[in-house]
């Protein structure tokens, strides 16, 4: 490690921090108290009362359904995390090595499909997955019965729909993790008499993890998140956590019960992710430090 | 509560919340500031928080060019969401809110409410079916008018008569038909969908509930949910599975998603209200209204605004828009409609209608109502 | 030579259009120590990519150890492969990178380990490095580490692709000493690629001068400084001088002169003429270290020039002159030993004279 730890008293280090600190303080910390805050208040008559009680918290965690609801966010939130890295993986492999030219086309045309506003693409989906919908007409057309796959208003269009704007993420960071593999190293391993399948397990599967690792942990904050999926594809059949909050703060107007729940979520989110990187991070250090 | 999202309005007010909910860490300071509408400086200027169809620039921009006055539009996504915000001091901010009626009368209680002198309205009201003329109740607090109806429709099934005949929807029965399962369409529209249901259960929910009936409003949301194909927020997506009979009925919604449609041709299309049951009418009449704010201006312009609004030609206006098609209270605007108009808006059966309707109101125990149809729907 | 460990015949390689090899041969002999040199895109490290099976030639037979290679990956010949930026697997630990082509060969572990404990003597690494990673090498322990791996599963062939292009001119020096001694240790042949002609004369037994995709010259270090077949390996050596003169030839024999300078026509004797002259440009190579200059009147055999002193810079054990001849495009290059002799004056006017049958006769 060439990383010097450098004393706290360093007026040149923290100068050079203070700016970022200030900046995450104003933007992440003072609204994430504000949030806290509001938690211990109630709404009467659709005006928020400062109380300063546990009330919020109490029907919390007196309520299962709602523990329901973020235990089925946090699991549809990891099985897209899986499932988008295994579609990803193989498309930002080819991209870096099979399709190298027309790596930048493709490249484009997957930048116009991220950017096509989300909600359109959400809504086109329906189209696609619906009874009588794009989906079932090419089944209907290659044979099977008509209407065989019954996919729209499902938790498995929710996924759908989820992978479809998400799994773009981890495409660009493994793309850009692959891209970063300097070729001698493959070829030192195909020296050194490894198939090409030992190679990619030995060499560019452990170096493309950094991609693989930040573009899970996107897609992991992002399904947490998932809004307009489970909403417009799932059709209330996969109630998920941001639904929820919002339910809480616009239906029923009770930001201490939204705010109260906003925080459970992240801090579902925060714990996940610090176990993802302490089984990480442990994994390395038994390997005997970062290189 | 929450109503319809049409047309091309998820789409901005989707997007908005989306955004919104990414960023959790900021989502109750974000809904907290909500974002106000910045006020343009003309000579004079009006903050009017409204829901889609009053920002039309064809009812707009006559009347700002007449009063050389500008008007900035914040659009409601959801009516008690929007009152939330006015209520927590961004009334100081606006002149008008056109929303929901019962939370145009709320502001009376609320205490920023600048009432209207029912007087100074004679003409207006005169123009009005005489259902809406003053003292008109829906819309009284303490004695004194607090908006005036400007919106209103009902709701009850909405069925495609090429598939089921108007007389299987003489009641909500066939949403808990097994014949029906995977066949209904309940709309995300927050208190909506409840309504309807409750009544269905015999339990009036308009009154206040004991635990029993709201027990029992549980036993019939959940046999609800178990025959439900889908719970549908866009309006566009509902009608789509509407038209091609993969949903057999829209309920929680009414004349809001029927008359676009009607009025395109497809007027197989209908909402009805079912019968009284057990002496309990099943429809529900909503209405929206516009409201003048106390932020202390005491503008003359917004009040020129309020009547403008409800005008005949610019009721016609607010009538017919692109997204919706609804009735408006004023009894002159009658004659500007064309027929096709009339038909699509179902004209012929709208006292009908009023008759065999409660109106809509904000429940006593919504919340309590909106708790249990989170705790079904998350336990489905 | 006997039977060669590598014997590649007319090799062609085609990039697209490009040609970038023009039919190369060459033979490396068992434990025979070749340096492929030349300038970059001379298609020396492309011949390397070939005989490590990194490339496939375009045309051509390439034998190691009598087989043919044609279609034979890399991972399936007797050949390891050093390469320019060592290749060390970031991921890996020293002890991984080094054990892999063992654990490829599914070793067994404590073999495995005995193996790369030995390699790590071998190459003068502390036990202790086992256990770290390449970021944590420096850049001296970093090559040490790629040769113990390429050497550890005991290849016919080392492969070494400018190992050393990136290390300081010091520990340059040191690890090619340490490279020489090593290869004389274990036997292997060695190919090194380098465009340092003189790195490749200290280490290599032979040396294959390439240029525009064809071989110059291949030969012993002496052969390619003493008898370079043209300029351009001649050049290639390092500073010397070039006298452009007039060649008569009769059968082997050749005699040459010159109008630039004040001497007689001399015949050259066999040894000091190209085997590879042509008629195209003539010209004595004159090393600075056999001129001299001179005051009053030569001896006679020698050519004499005038010129003035451009520069001089004192190298510590000699002195280097740089005389401005008129008629010569460059200043002549002269090595005197010792530090300052006469003149010492930019400027000054100067006869310098050598000995032409001393020379060694070449063209372009």
């Amino acid at each position: 490690m060439k990383i010097e730890r450098k004393s706290w008293t360093d007026p040149v280090l923290i100068g050079s921090v203070t700016p970022l600190a200030a900046v995450m303080l104003f933007f992440f910390v003072i609204p994430l108290v504000m949030t806290t805050v509001l938690t211990f208040q109630t709404t009467q008559y659709y005006r928020l009362a400062w109380t300063w009680d546990l009330t919020i918290w109490t029907e919390i965690f007196s309520k299962p359904h709602y523990w329901t609801i973020m235990l089925r966010t946090v699991s549809m939130a990891l099985i897209c995390v899986v499932l988008s890295v295994l579609i990803a993986y193989p498309c930002a492999y080819a991209l870096a090595t099979r399709l190298k030219t027309y790596s930048t086309q493709i490249q484009i045309l997957i930048i116009f499909a991220f950017l096509t506003d989300a909600v359109l693409k959400t809504f086109g989906w329906i189209l696609v997955l619906d009874n009588n919908g794009v989906l079932n007409w090419l089944l209907a057309k290659v044979g099977f019965p008509p209407e065989t796959l019954n996919l729209l208003y499902t938790p498995t269009a929710t996924m759908i729909g989820m992978l479809y704007n998400l799994a773009v993420y981890p495409m660009f960071t493994i793309y850009l993790s692959l891209m970063r593999i300097d070729r001698d190293l493959i070829l030192a391993s195909y020296d050194a008499g490894a198939s090409r399948l030992r190679t990619f397990f030995e060499v560019t599967l452990p170096l493309s993890k950094p991609g693989l690792y930040s573009g899970a942990v996107l897609v992991f904050v992002l399904s947490l998140g998932a809004f307009l999926e489970p909403r417009v594809l799932g059709g209330g059949t996969s109630p998920m956590a941001s639904e929820l909050i919002r339910q809480s703060f616009e239906t029923r107007v009770n930001w201490p019960l939204g705010a109260a729940l906003t925080i459970v979520l992240i801090v579902i989110g925060a714990l996940t992710l610090a176990a993802f990187g302490f089984f990480t991070l442990r994994r390395k250090a038994t390997k005997g430090g970062a290189a | 509560m929450t109503k319809r999202i049409a047309g091309n309005g998820p789409v901005m007010g989707e997007l908005n919340r989306r955004t919104m909910l990414k960023g959790m860490g900021g989502l109750g300071i974000a809904a907290a500031a909500g974002g106000f509408p910045q006020g343009a400086f003309a000579s004079e200027s009006l903050n009017y928080m409204c829901w889609e169809g009053y920002n039309a620039p064809s009812i707009l921009e006559p009347f700002q060019k007449r009063n050389d006055a500008t008007v900035s539009i914040d659009l409601i996504t959801d009516s008690a969401g929007g009152f939330a915000k006015l209520a927590a001091g961004a009334y100081r901010e606006f002149d008008l809110v056109s929303s929901d009626s019962p939370w145009i009368q709320r502001m009376g209680p609320a205490g920023f409410c600048r009432f209207i002198d029912d007087n100074d309205f004679a003409k207006q009201y005169s123009d009005f079916y005489p259902q809406f003329r003053a003292p008109f109740e829906p819309l009284q607090f303490d004695g004194k008018a607090t908006g005036l109806p400007t919106r209103w429709g009902w709701v009850g099934p909405t069925v495609n008569t090429k598939f089921d005949k108007l007389e299987t929807w003489s009641s909500y029965a066939p949403v808990f038909d097994a014949a029906y399962k995977d066949k209904i369409c309940l709309l995300d529209w927050g208190d909506w969908p409840i309504m309807p249901l409750v009544l269905y259960a015999g339990i009036n929910p308009y009154e206040e509930l004991d635990q029993a009936a709201l027990d029992e409003v549980r036993t019939v949301l959940r046999a609800a949910f178990k025959n439900t194909r889908a719970i549908v927020g866009d309006l566009a997506v509902a009608q789509k599975g509407l038209l091609d009979g993969s949903f057999r009925a829209l309920i929680g919604g009414g004349t809001y998603c029927t008359s676009s449609l009607r009025l395109k041709g497809h007027d197989y299309i209908q909402s009805i209200v079912p019968d009284p049951k057990d002496g309990l009418k099943q429809g529900i009449i909503w209405m929206e209204a516009t409201g003048l704010i106390d932020n202390g201006k005491d503008s003359k312009v917004a009040a020129d605004f309020l009547k403008y609004i409800v005008s005949p030609a610019v009721a016609k206006e607010l009538a017919i828009t692109d997204a919706t098609c609804n009735l408006v209270p004023n009894q002159k605007a009658e004659a500007l409609f064309s027929d096709a108009e009339k038909s699509a808006l179902q004209m012929d059966y709208m006292w009908t209608a009023w008759d065999n309707s409660q109106f809509h109101t904000v429940a006593p125990n919504i919340d309590d109502m909106l708790a249990i149809w989170q705790e079904e729907l998350a336990a489905r | 030579m006997p039977t060669p460990i590598i014997d590649a015949v007319d090799i062609v390689k085609d990039y697209g259009a490009n040609r970038a090899l023009h039919g190369v041969s060459l033979q490396v002999g068992a434990g025979e120590f070749v340096a492929l040199v030349g300038p970059s895109g001379c298609g020396k490290t492309t011949l390397l990519k070939i005989l490590a099976g990194f490339e496939d030639p375009t045309d051509g037979g390439l034998k190691i150890q009598g087989k043919d290679m044609r279609g034979v990956p890399a991972a399936a010949r007797p050949t390891r492969m050093v390469f320019q930026k060592l290749a060390l697997f970031p991921h890996k630990s020293v002890a991984d990178n080094i054990g892999f082509p063992l654990k490829l060969q599914k070793v067994d572990a404590p073999t495995v380990k005995e193996r790369v404990r030995a390699m790590l003597d071998l190459m003068h690494l502390k036990p202790e490095y086992l256990d770290r990673f390449p970021a944590q090498l420096s850049g001296g322990e970093q090559q040490r580490v790629a040769l113990a791996r390429a050497l550890v599963s005991q290849p016919s062939v080392l492969l070494l692709d400018e190992p050393m292009s990136a290390l300081d001119a010091k520990l340059k020096k040191s690890l090619q000493a340490e490279l020489k001694k090593l290869h004389r240790e274990i036997g292997t042949s060695f190919v090194l690629v380098t465009h340092d002609l003189e790195e490749a004369m200290m280490l290599a037994d032979r040396i294959c001068v390439m240029r525009g995709g064809n071989v110059v010259q291949i030969g012993t270090p002496t052969d390619i400084y003493y008898r370079p077949a043209n300029m351009f390996v001649a050049g290639f050596i390092g500073e010397t001088n070039f006298l452009p003169v007039d060649v008569a030839r009769k059968g082997d024999a050749a005699t040459v002169s010159s109008p630039l300078v004040e001497g007689q026509p001399t015949d050259m004797p066999a040894d000091h003429i190209s085997p590879d002259l042509t008629d195209k440009g003539p010209a004595l190579l004159v090393r600075p270290e056999t001129i001299r200059f001179v005051t009053g009147d030569p001896e006679p055999g020698l050519w004499v020039l005038n010129g003035m002193v451009d520069e001089f810079f004192i190298k510590g054990s000699s002195t280097q002159y740089r005389i401005r001849v008129s008629g010569l495009d460059a200043p002549l290059v002269m090595d005197l030993p010792g530090s300052i002799v006469l003149p010492a004056e930019v400027g000054q006017a100067v006869r310098v004279a050598f000995d032409p049958s001393r020379a060694f006769l070449l063209s372009e």
